[in-house]
């Protein structure tokens, strides 16, 4: 009886691992890394190249100088400095989130094929992640840069999972037509 | 019976695929267990069209039920082929992962096939001939799942990138042999399943040959492997060796 419940139990969860497996893999379709290089080249992202986000919503500084009732005002001063610097940031990465969106129509335009499912698909994840965004300036604006540090930090992420999207439409056509992409983007662009 | 006939026309239609293209070629012992399926259950068909049995339950004891079951036995042992197929398309002969994991993964298998051969004998209650051949299915299905399983999980943690012929049979395999884990083990839990049991068999084996019709759709064979160059190897031992020796002058200064 124990040995037939093992195997049921056992097989359930093997089928369950298999489904996953499976659905995984049809979610999973990345890029080529010389395709995500090269939206990094053809589109300056200014909010996803600051690496120093973890140190910017680290509240260490501002704890320390807390600490010393002679320095709340200095902690004060640099909790405000943060915030701005913090909401700066949030609002390049909406930028960058908007550029990439308008890369990929221009790909698209130029007759890089695409589906309409992936295009809802990819609209829905611009809206989530715009709507994320906005969510976090807010919480920046009411409880300051360090209440929401992992899911500020994590903002980045959007980005980079849309300029992946981006670079997945961009390796569809041929690399050696990549610079004359590059030269129509910057000639729209100006 | 349309279940019935249904699984000859996808096994020959799985069988079309592989001739066409000369993608046999590629996958020799996949073809030899997909001939042998489509040929085993072509004699169990005719012998369901000309030798029924009047009763469910007698059917057993039929010729159409003593062919099911021994063709069943057979086939048991069969499927290695398609591990095989998977593993060796997986990990091809000569490359350094086949050399590093054969050996110990080959010994995983023999571990697994002795605790599957020992599951079996020691269970003690065969009521019925489908008793024994329900305790022999559903302890090589696990076997043979959990090998499977192994075999993507292995190619997943090394990178290794699977086509779409291989990624499609492994998980149609994979999903199959465990759902008939689960399935055969119900069926002698309890007979009140017995009545799912004869329709989810037929089925689930119908699904995985459509996942393997559409696998085989296309010739995608999985990419071949980069390996590194001996130069990069011979850097990457001395600085895995400098990191273990600094994180060992850290601990122990």
């Amino acid at each position: 009886m124990i040995n037939l419940l093992i195997f049921l139990i056992m097989g359930l969860a093997l089928f369950g691992s298999f489904i996953f497996i499976a659905l995984q893999d049809s979610q999973r379709t990345s890029p080529d890394s010389s395709a995500v290089h090269a939206v990094g080249q053809i589109i300056n992202l200014e909010g996803s190249s600051f690496a120093d986000a973890k140190r910017l919503l680290d509240d260490t500084d501002y704890q320390a100088l807390c600490s010393n009732p002679d320095l709340r005002r200095l902690a004060e001063r640099l909790r405000s400095e943060r915030r701005q610097l913090a909401l700066m940031w949030v609002s390049l990465l909406q930028n960058d989130l908007i550029t990439l969106w308008r890369f990929r129509r221009f790909l698209i335009q130029r007759g890089v094929p695409s589906s309409v499912k992936e295009e809802l698909r990819t609209f829905q994840a611009l809206l989530f992640s715009l709507v994320l965004l906005y969510f976090i300036r807010f919480s920046i604006h009411t409880a300051g840069p360090f209440a929401l540090p992992r899911a500020t930090r994590q903002a980045g992420q959007l980005v980079d999972s849309m300029s992946k999207g981006a670079a997945l439409v961009l390796g569809r056509i041929p690399a050696a037509g990549w610079a004359e992409i590059e030269r129509s983007w910057v000639k729209g662009a100006a | 019976m349309f279940i019935f006939a249904l699984g000859p026309i996808l096994e020959l239609w799985v069988l079309v695929l592989l001739l066409r293209e000369g993608m046999w070629r590629e996958y020799t012992s996949f073809l030899l267990y997909v001939f042998w399926v489509f040929l085993g259950n072509s004699v169990i068909l005719a012998a369901y069209l000309y030798f029924p049995s009047a009763y469910p339950e007698a059917q057993a004891a039929s010729l159409y039920g003593s062919w099911y079951w021994h063709s069943d036995s057979i086939d048991v042992v069969l499927r290695f082929l398609v591990i095989w197929e998977v593993f060796h398309q997986t990990f091809p002969k000569g490359s350094g992962l086949n050399k590093s994991l054969s050996k110990g993964l080959g010994i995983i298998s023999f571990i697994l096939l002795v605790l599957a051969c020992a599951t079996f004998w020691g269970y003690q209650n065969y009521a019925s001939l489908r008793s024994i051949h329900l305790a022999l299915d559903r302890t090589f299905d696990f076997v043979q799942a959990v090998m499977i399983l192994g075999t993507l999980l292995m190619a997943r943690y090394y990178g290794v990138k699977c086509g779409r012929n291989i990624r499609g049979i492994a998980l149609g395999f994979g999903a199959w042999v465990s759902l008939s884990t689960a399935n055969n083990a119900m069926a002698d839990l309890t007979r009140s399943f017995l009545p799912y049991w004869y329709y989810l068999r037929p089925w689930s084996f119908g699904f995985m040959l459509a996942s393997w019709i559409w696998a085989l759709w296309v010739y995608e064979p999985n990419p071949p492997i980069m390996e590194s160059k001996i130069t990069d190897l011979d850097r990457w031992t001395e600085d895995w060796n400098r990191t273990v020796s600094a994180a060992r002058t850290i601990i122990r200064p």
